[in-house]
């Protein structure tokens, strides 16, 4: 994942990027939990998630929960199966999001925890 | 630019929070997808029974074909999404209110063997049952009350 630069602070700036800080350890290794990442809820107007995405979306039982997971596979009737990227099946497992509930696509790490 | 976002930090700190927990605590597990399979293979069982093979045209071939292959796929998906629940999800204290749990899991992916290898209408409305019985189970051992439905 590339780490914010010039362009994609300035989308921030004007209010094209939304900021979010990471919690838990389910997209390990590549996101640690205080992680911050860049976020473009407009990536999905023209286009639909791609495998491979990394996406935020509301979770779909819990009001008010926001996940960040990983497009696995795209199934029949507009749902997408979200996987975090740990290798620890205890910390993983898939979640079936309707695409409705797709809030956008993670586009850059804006800080590391580190 | 690290210093820049480190100041923006510093001055402006993330309101907003997204949730990378794993999924046991978190609850992130919901019967949907399974039942979304076992619609999918159904479907695609009603298209293969309803496809007429005498006419041995190509088009009718490629037809069967991608009916059969998508059935292959869904019916692997149900079975896979079924076993995340079964082996992730449910805990023992869950088998005391539900002793015939296991049963249920076990012959619901065999069903999914089943619809997989066979063309068989009655197995797949079986496995769609079956998915019912085991979204009941699962949202009244969270206490709570989530219609069944389905999209087709």
């Amino acid at each position: 994942m590339q780490t914010s630069n010039g362009k994609e602070i300035f989308l921030w700036l004007i209010r094209r990027r939304q900021r979010y800080r990471v919690t838990g350890a389910s997209m390990q290794p590549l996101l640690v939990s205080e992680d911050e990442v860049l976020v473009d809820p407009r990536a999905y107007r023209r286009q639909a998630p791609r495998i491979g995405d990394i996406v935020i979306a509301r979770h779909p039982s819990q009001a008010g929960l926001k996940i960040i997971k990983r497009v696995d596979a795209v199934r029949e009737q507009g749902a997408y199966l979200l996987k975090g990227d740990n290798p620890d099946p205890a910390q993983n497992s898939p979640s079936l999001v309707p695409v409705q509930l797709i809030l956008g696509r993670v586009t850059s790490r804006f800080a590391s925890a580190s | 630019m690290k210093l820049l976002t480190r100041t923006i930090q510093q001055f402006f700190p993330a309101a907003k929070t997204v949730s990378a927990h794993c999924d046991g605590p978190c609850g992130v597990y919901d019967p949907a997808s399974a039942r979304i399979a076992a619609e999918a293979v159904l479907s695609m069982t009603k298209k293969i029974l309803a496809i007429d093979t005498k006419d041995h045209s190509h088009a009718t071939a490629n037809s069967l074909s991608r009916f059969i292959s998508i059935k292959e796929e869904q019916a692997h998906l149900a079975k896979t999404d079924l076993l995340v629940l079964w082996t992730d999800y449910f805990k023992p204290p869950h088998l005391e209110k539900y002793p015939d749990l296991h049963d249920t899991f076990w012959k619901a992916a065999k069903l999914c063997s089943a619809v997989k290898v066979e063309v068989s209408l009655e197995k797949a409305e079986a496995l769609m049952k079956a998915v019912h019985k085991i979204h009941d189970i699962f949202w009244a051992t969270k206490g709570r009350e989530v219609p069944y439905y389905t999209a087709g």
